[in-house]
């Protein structure tokens, strides 16, 4: 059983209005793997996400060997609505209306889970109210709920601040090595992901490359995936 | 002014428009944290405009009671605008605009060949003194039904309200629930309009939780808030309008509306400004 990859994706397509927005993408990941997805903005990223969480249509095989746990992209939310931390945790962890009160298993469950992340400060603080890093974190928390074997990240750093971004892609490593997790991280930005991930998989609509970071990272490749705009996100010299 | 409330838990058929009253003000109360979350404040003031031709409508083809086209055609309007929604690229707002004056529209156009032009009025603004025990039936039906909706789906529709997308990440049918949502205030909607009129529906259904927002920082609080709004501006509207000798409706309205302008006061107070 171990060495049954968790998710296995074979000749997936996803298409929107006649155009193809993923095509033909196939790609295996073992348990305990930590891979980043990488391609400019537009290369089909999200879209492969929501296919694999089955939120879109698509054509081809999808096998999933466990729970998924979701941190969707810089989350777009009402943030007049009153409601704290740990009540939004508690939507998802109680089946009782979170007005009629919230559960002590509920509260206590929710405050490990936020103890993974190192956000219990923020329990009783307005969802409104957080930082951009902050609320990636408890993201992150309401993701780890339910123990998922995957956890699929959508870039997870994006508007955060440099020093959160750090820690927040720590604490997935973290995860990864813990609780041996299988992490797909989704990034259009190479020097964030190159030194955490196993296997990077550059995606531009076809799947354009695959292996170690280290080894795919050469100019002609940067240029091949990203079109072009190496300057940009050319940073393998570092290595 | 005693000798009014008095005359509220005395007099038997005071006390039935009292329980009404409590009942229409309590289902908006409860639902009103999430009406006003899921920005479907509008939505509920264009199917309680689409009821008047639901009225129209029972009364143009004879049908016994006009409650049940009243409903059906509320519920109908309900569902087609949630329809149509998915199927076009206008703005809700824009989409619910239509909706609303053509409804009205409609509706009139029936209703003054029906019956003329005098009972619009208490359509718009109810008949409180006139309120009967069946109405209290209905009402409290009503009220069940919205503390029955709270009691099982409150979470799923927090959730949606907070993000759809991520809702739907976390494997809920999204939009089996906002269809559920839909229905359910079409009925709570057309019941409270054929009671209490148009502009009380529509006023319970925004204001107390607009009130309870300006002030809490949690669910709860905006929830318990909602409600207190909603009975508080229920009973002094009922009681100061009797007392003052003016029509119930639009006095439990301007009720909940001046304990809202109180909130939109002591938010700066509460330091509650709005995250950016």
């Amino acid at each position: 059983m171990a060495d049954e990859p968790l998710l296995q994706l074979t000749n997936v397509t996803v298409e929107a209005g006649g155009k193809a927005l993923v095509r033909d993408v196939s790609f295996t990941l073992g348990r305990g793997e930590m891979i980043a997805l990488i391609g400019p903005n537009g290369a089909g990223k999200t879209t492969l996400l929501r296919a694999i969480l089955g939120m879109v249509r698509y054509r081809g095989k999808i096998a999933i060997g466990g729970r998924i746990g979701y941190v969707p992209q810089r989350l777009q939310y009402d943030r007049t609505l009153p409601m704290t931390v740990l009540e939004f945790m508690a939507l998802t962890l109680q089946s009782s209306p979170v007005m009629f009160g919230i559960r002590r298993a509920t509260r206590r469950r929710a405050l490990e889970l936020l103890e993974h992340v190192g956000a219990t400060r923020l329990a009783r603080s307005s969802l409104g109210g957080l930082s951009g890093g902050e609320l990636q974190r408890v993201m992150l928390a309401g993701a780890l709920h339910g123990a998922p074997e995957l956890l699929l990240l959508d870039e997870p750093a994006a508007g955060v601040d440099i020093e959160g971004e750090a820690t927040f892609l720590e604490l997935i490593h973290r995860q990864v090595h813990e609780r041996g997790a299988t992490v797909v991280l989704v990034s259009h930005d190479l020097s964030v992901v190159s030194d955490i991930t196993d296997r990077v998989i550059c995606l531009n609509v076809d799947l354009k490359c695959e292996g170690k970071a280290k080894d795919l990272l050469t100019a002609e490749r940067i240029a091949e995936v990203f079109g072009g705009h190496k300057a940009v996100y050319g940073h393998h010299h570092h290595h | 002014m005693i000798d009014v409330v008095i005359n509220y838990f005395t007099q038997p058929w005071q006390t039935t428009i009292l329980l009404c009253v409590v009942f229409a003000c309590l289902s908006s109360g409860v639902l009103s944290p999430i009406v006003v979350s899921s920005r479907m404040a509008f939505f509920s003031d264009a199917v309680a405009h689409s009821t008047l031709a639901g009225v129209a409508l029972g009364m143009l083809l004879g049908v016994g009671s006009p409650v049940t086209t009243m409903i059906a055609f509320a519920v109908i309007v309900a569902l087609l605008i949630a329809t149509l929604r998915q199927y076009t690229t206008l703005a809700l707002d824009t989409l619910l605009g239509v909706a609303m004056a053509g409804s009205l529209a409609f509706g009139v156009l029936i209703y003054e060949k029906v019956r003329g032009y005098s009972d619009l009025h208490s359509y718009l603004f109810g008949s409180v003194s006139l309120l009967g025990t069946e109405d209290l039936v209905f009402l409290a039906a009503n009220a069940v039904l919205a503390l029955l909706m709270v009691g099982l789906f409150a979470n799923k529709f927090l959730l949606v309200a907070v993000s759809r997308p991520l809702a739907q990440a976390r494997g809920l049918p999204v939009a089996r629930y906002e269809y559920l949502l839909i229905v359910v205030l079409g009925l709570v909607v057309a019941v409270g309009v054929r009671a209490v009129g148009l502009l009380l529906v529509n006023a319970l259904l925004i204001v107390p939780a607009a009130t309870s927002r300006n002030l809490s920082r949690s669910v709860a609080g905006m929830f318990w808030g909602s409600v207190a709004v909603a009975l508080t501006a229920g009973l002094a509207g009922l009681f100061l309008s009797d007392w003052l000798d003016f029509a119930a409706s639009p006095g439990i309205v301007a009720a909940a509306v001046i304990l809202f302008l109180v909130s939109q006061l002591l938010r700066p107070l509460l330091g509650h400004h709005v995250a950016e």
